[in-house]
């Protein structure tokens, strides 16, 4: 019965410790309370399950280091696996009890997400999912976005590099998107605009994500005598239109938007002809910013650190505009901090991520391409960061 | 056109592959068995667990890796199926959404949500094949074409000439029947279900190999629903011309006219098929009225 007794108060000296005595400073802080919504799981979840996975290991060592102006970051996560009810719900979930919300999901979970900040007037930023208009200038005072691509630059920027290439060479270019709005309606702007820079332009070629074979699309982009394909799209798309132009014997040059499986898929397929651009720098870099974030995610995702890129300058961001917010921090003085982020994402990017109160998307955007360089035996960049102005 | 054709017969082969699977599970206990086209990820990702574990002996990580296939589906129907015998039918098919639902999230917490190349890790290559007339397929889409022709064989001679395979088309019939002559029809209903699924493994192994392998393949297995539908449930020879039509009409209009109808195609096939001959094409009337 003694014994019972003694094992009842070591339990109850253990668990008072923990209560009290064993609670850091941090923890007993009122926390900045931060909402995300994203597509943990589903079907689209490949995107964008690193991107919350990268904020977790992000804000887990800020607060075990004692979080921001004292407080701990408290992030919910709600999983919309990339579905706009769930998403409805999510957004709604989130806009009660935070200061902000982050979308890291597919674009068909934007309009409700940004009716809730609309409604709610509460702060939104996307990243991991492609930006959307209202973060370009003039932006919306509410919508931010921290995600490397972005409609319209990255086609300028694709046909401007293919045309360098090219050498004044007359172009025959193919474009291969998704049967997903975004994607086309970025390719369509591209058709359009490879015709005024003077390309020889074929049709848009439409994928859907669930086709069981690509080669009659790649077919069909070799029959129309493509010199050069841009896709933007999901990687699966993306890849597997370049893989199935590959295997019907196709010779020309391949564009795609380098997404998080680029440095991994240009090592695996070898293809001097596949370039992939970005606003990323590939961790094939090896900078000290890519060997910090190797060692702080170890163990604690599922996917290999150079997937944590694009949710890691995410969470930079956060982290900067917490900062500037100081205490406490209202949606109004979020929304305020963000407006005026200036960032430098250690060479993550090609350069800072500046926001201006009528610009949320950057001031300047950078793009660097690799490939696979048979000299080498390695991916190579194919020159240095190209800037351009966002206006 | 004669690349049209040879990717028609490509696409065709992995669609009859997935399709055999609907038809023997349904033929053999008349449940629908909706979680097919999981049951070719599940292939997929077994191929490249296996591969990861034994390392790139592709003699024993295939085979091995078919072999678990063929184990899994054995296993589902005497773990999940088999009780629900009594039950009513879609008591059963219910459990096999449940079971599609469980080895999607299944797959995900173990392997996560990326996409896989099991190729590299075997030792192997994909090159491009030339073909007479022009055409290219690659030495995968070969393959699939190959192992279709081969299970396909297989399957009709098995269920012609062996024993086991007669019993399965007497349990399929006559199931109190079959019992009452001895057969013993809860091994012959597993052996359906472990067939179902070696097919889907099979093809999910293929089709890991050919273009790429995620969580999110089991799409494919509802256009193969739609090629067992419009080839008929009970008809495992119904399930070739159905799967080149569906394949055709899917490749035509992505060659010729807007490749957005390619997605549904094979649903337009099957509507088409229903309102001309809802029993499909080689399916018996008898049978659409127990469906």
């Amino acid at each position: 019965m003694r014994r019972r007794h003694s094992l009842t108060l070591a339990v109850f000296l253990v668990a008072g410790g923990l209560a009290t005595g064993g609670v850091s400073p941090t923890e007993a802080a009122d926390p900045y309370r931060i909402g995300m919504g994203a597509a943990i799981t589903g079907r689209f979840s490949g995107g964008y399950a690193p991107t919350y996975e990268a904020y977790k290991a992000y804000f887990k060592r800020i607060n075990d280091a004692g979080g921001i102006n004292g407080h701990p970051v408290e992030i919910t996560y709600e999983d919309d696996r990339g579905e706009p009810q769930r998403a409805a719900a999510a957004a709604k979930k989130l806009a009660e009890s935070s200061i902000l919300m982050i979308n890291a999901s597919i674009s068909a979970t934007y309009k409700p997400y940004m009716t809730e900040a609309e409604t709610e007037k509460i702060p939104l930023m996307f990243g991991g999912g492609v930006c959307p208009r209202e973060a370009f200038p003039p932006a919306s005072p509410l919508i931010f976005c921290s995600t490397s691509f972005g409609s319209k630059w990255d086609s300028r920027f694709a046909l401007s590099f293919i045309k360098e290439q090219a050498g004044g060479k007359k172009v025959k270019i193919g474009f291969a998107a998704q049967d997903i709005p975004l994607s086309r309606i970025e390719l369509e702007f591209a058709e359009q605009l490879a015709k005024e820079m003077g390309f020889e332009a074929i049709p848009v070629v439409v994928v859907p994500g669930a086709a069981a074979d690509f080669t009659p699309f790649a077919q069909k982009l070799k029959d129309a005598g493509a010199d050069w394909v841009f896709s933007w799209a999901p990687w699966g798309v993306e890849i597997g239109v370049f893989e199935a132009l590959q295997r019907i014997g196709w010779q020309g040059n391949y564009l795609l938007y380098g997404h998080q499986q680029t440095e991994d898929e240009l090592a695996r397929l070898k293809a001097p002809n596949l370039y992939a651009f970005g606003g990323n720098a590939l961790f094939t870099e090896a900078l000290p910013i890519h060997a910090e974030i190797t060692r702080i995610v170890k163990g604690q995702t599922t996917h290999p650190p150079h997937y944590m890129a694009e949710g890691w300058v995410s969470a930079m961001v956060l982290e900067a505009a917490l900062k500037q917010c100081g205490w406490p921090c209202t949606r109004e003085k979020i929304a305020a901090a963000l407006a005026t982020v200036t960032l430098d994402t250690k060479g993550l990017r090609g350069g800072p991520i500046e926001w201006t109160a009528d610009n949320h998307y950057r001031k300047t955007t950078y793009y660097k391409v690799y490939r696979w360089d048979p000299a080498k035996n390695a991916i190579a960049s194919v020159g240095g960061w190209t800037k351009l102005d966002i206006k | 056109m004669t690349q049209v054709l040879a990717t028609t017969l490509v696409v065709a082969s992995l669609y009859a592959l997935l399709g055999a699977g609907y038809v023997l599970v349904y033929r053999a206990s008349r449940v629908l068995n909706l979680a097919q086209g999981d049951l070719l990820t599940l292939g997929g990702y077994l191929l490249f667990a296996v591969t990861a574990t034994v390392g790139a002996v592709p003699a024993v990580a295939v085979p091995l890796a078919v072999a678990l296939s063929a184990l899994t589906g054995f296993v589902i129907y005497q773990v999940l199926i088999r009780p629900m015998a009594g039950h009513p039918v879609f008591a059963a098919v219910l459990v096999t959404v449940t079971l599609g639902i469980l080895l999607r999230a299944g797959i995900v917490l173990v392997f996560a949500d990326r996409i896989r190349h099991p190729l590299p890790m075997l030792g192997w290559s994909n090159p491009p094949v030339a073909l007479p007339g022009g055409s290219v397929l690659s030495a995968f889409d070969l393959a699939t074409l190959g192992t279709a022709v081969v299970v396909f064989g297989a399957l009709f001679a098995f269920l012609r000439f062996s024993p086991v395979g007669i019993q399965m088309r007497a349990a399929g019939e006559r199931a109190l029947l079959a019992s009452q002559r001895g057969i013993n029809f809860q091994f012959v209903f597993a052996l359906a279900w472990a067939l179902a699924a070696l097919c889907g493994g099979l093809a999910g192994m293929l089709y890991a190999c050919n273009v790429r392998l995620e969580p999110s393949l089991d799409v494919l297995g509802l256009k193969a629903f739609a090629v067992a539908l419009v080839g008929g449930l009970d008809s495992l020879a119904g399930v070739i011309p159905a799967a080149l039509i569906v394949a055709g009409i899917e490749v035509l209009s992505v060659r010729y006219g807007d490749p957005l109808l390619s997605d549904v195609s094979p649903f337009l096939c099957l509507l088409a098929m229903l309102l001309i001959r809802p029993w499909g094409l080689l399916g018996t009337r008898e049978e659409l009225d127990r469906v």
